[in-house]
């Protein structure tokens, strides 16, 4: 920690310094979240640690692109869910479509069971998926997740209330007596 | 109110995903190679600075005096850096790519025929790479598409290629070109170059460490990977664990020489250890 108003002798070199000193702090302090988050979307424990890996390699090795080290944690996070659905993408692509999960819509609105709230998350769109990992497990802002995202604040909240609204219609929350 | 009781059984779900006990290793891992790959790619731009510098006054004192051209000629020394250098920057920044290649080239290394080849070799070698790399690059978008992702959504494949001089001596010229693919999880490809400026070849490990050289490596391997497993939580394929162990070193297992002339042999990611321990590199002692 610096004493506030010594800014503006820093010099360059012990911007970047003082940048990655603060970046590697963030990341040693939130390594179980990132594993957690991760996790949850490639649902492997050692391809989760590959992806908190490489996103952090990546991180360190472009550091000098981090302009505002107060970003520090939404700039991270981007690289992190780039990686995430990297992966995803990866899947979607190998595997056979019976492997993967069922996409969302029709048929099972029929079902009589309702959905496990978690399990419905599963079904939401990955773009809508990630909102609400962000916003209900990772205390996120809407103002952080759209940065982490990179779309503006609208389209963010938009999604959210529509995931809301599926979430609800999956689970069959009106009809509890 | 069941709503809330909902959202907080889904996070204790999300939550109950368990922390791997390496996770730790592999994050300080990760840290210092990070570090090490952003040192890397400063120095060498600090590098070339300074050897366009020498290069600016080397023309200019060439230019008036014939005496010291004649004299540089004998050094063979003379700007180490001078020997490689960037001969291609290619950037590529579309809907499907984001690539960003530096291609080095080797010069005035005293050896033409040796110097051509190979970079007629490097130049080959990443055309093809990023030929390919563009053909999957298409591939995938169609597959992404034709799978029910929107084209505005799809994430551009990104391609790294750069260099990265290890040693570099009156004898010696050893450097590294990687190209790092990110598509799936990011896949990293090494190519290492060792010349023999001397005598105009490439080496091998033979050549450093002698005809044993396969059974001293593998010990030098095995005790470190004992120790690293043992001091900061690495963690190695071996027999008694996944049944897929080290088997000892290839006859063409990659290496650089270090700025010490000493060649450390290098795994890529997954050959010897799990995709989260990342490359692994061994340093093998000259003769004691």
């Amino acid at each position: 920690m610096r004493p506030p108003g010594r800014g503006k002798e820093r010099t360059a070199v012990t911007d970047t310094g003082d940048k990655r000193q603060r970046l590697t702090e963030f990341i040693v302090a939130g390594q179980a979240d990132f594993y957690r988050l991760a996790y949850s979307y490639v649902k492997d424990r050692d391809t989760a640690l590959d992806v908190v890996q490489e996103s952090i390699v990546k991180a360190l090795s472009k550091s000098d692109t981090l302009r505002e080290p107060a970003y520090v944690k939404t700039w991270f996070y981007r690289i992190l869910i780039n990686e995430c659905m990297n992966w995803h993408r990866y899947r979607r692509r190998v595997l056979p479509m019976e492997e993967l999960p069922e996409s969302p819509g029709g048929s099972e609105r029929d079902h009589e069971a309702r959905l496990d709230l978690y399990d419905a998350i599963e079904r939401l769109e990955e773009k809508e998926r990630t909102i609400i990992r962000l916003r209900f497990f990772e205390d996120m802002k809407l103002e952080e997740i759209a940065r982490i995202t990179g779309t503006n604040l609208n389209t963010v909240k938009s999604r959210l209330y529509k995931s809301l609204k599926r979430l609800k219609e999956w689970t069959g929350e009106e009809e509890t007596p | 109110m069941k709503e809330k009781e909902a959202w907080e059984k889904a996070r204790e779900r999300y939550e109950s995903a368990e922390i791997p006990e390496e996770l730790s290793g592999v994050v300080s891992a990760a840290l210092r190679e990070g570090t090490r790959q952003q040192a890397s790619r400063r120095a060498v731009r600090r590098g070339w600075g300074a050897a366009l510098a020498a290069c600016a006054c080397f023309c200019l004192l060439v230019n008036v005096n014939p005496a010291f051209a004649s004299a540089v000629a004998e050094v063979p020394v003379l700007g180490g850096l001078a020997r490689i250098f960037t001969a291609e920057r290619y950037q590529r920044r579309d809907r499907d790519h984001l690539i960003d290649v530096r291609l080095p080239a080797l010069a005035d290394t005293g050896n033409t025929d040796l110097e051509q080849r190979i970079n007629l070799e490097i130049k080959k070698r990443i055309d093809d790479v990023l030929d390919e790399a563009e053909e999957r690059a298409r591939e995938t978008r169609e597959a992404y598409v034709e799978t029910g992702g929107t084209e505005e959504e799809f994430i551009p494949i990104i391609i790294d290629v750069d260099y990265e001089v290890k040693c570099s001596d009156g004898r010696y010229l050893s450097f590294l070109i990687w190209k790092t693919e990110t598509l799936a999880s990011a896949y990293t490809e090494l190519y290492a170059y060792n010349l023999d400026l001397t005598v105009g070849k490439e080496l091998t490990l033979r050549d450093i460490l002698g005809p044993d050289f396969q059974s001293r490596a593998d010990a030098v391997i095995r005790s470190e990977m004992d120790r690293r497993e043992r001091e900061e939580g690495a963690v190695y394929f071996r027999a008694d664990r996944d049944g897929d162990s080290f088997q000892g070193i290839g006859a063409d297992q990659k290496f650089y020489l270090n700025d010490r002339g000493e060649p450390v042999v290098l795994f890529e990611k997954y050959e010897i250890a799990p995709g989260s321990m990342g490359i692994q590199e061994f340093t093998i002692p000259l003769s004691q």
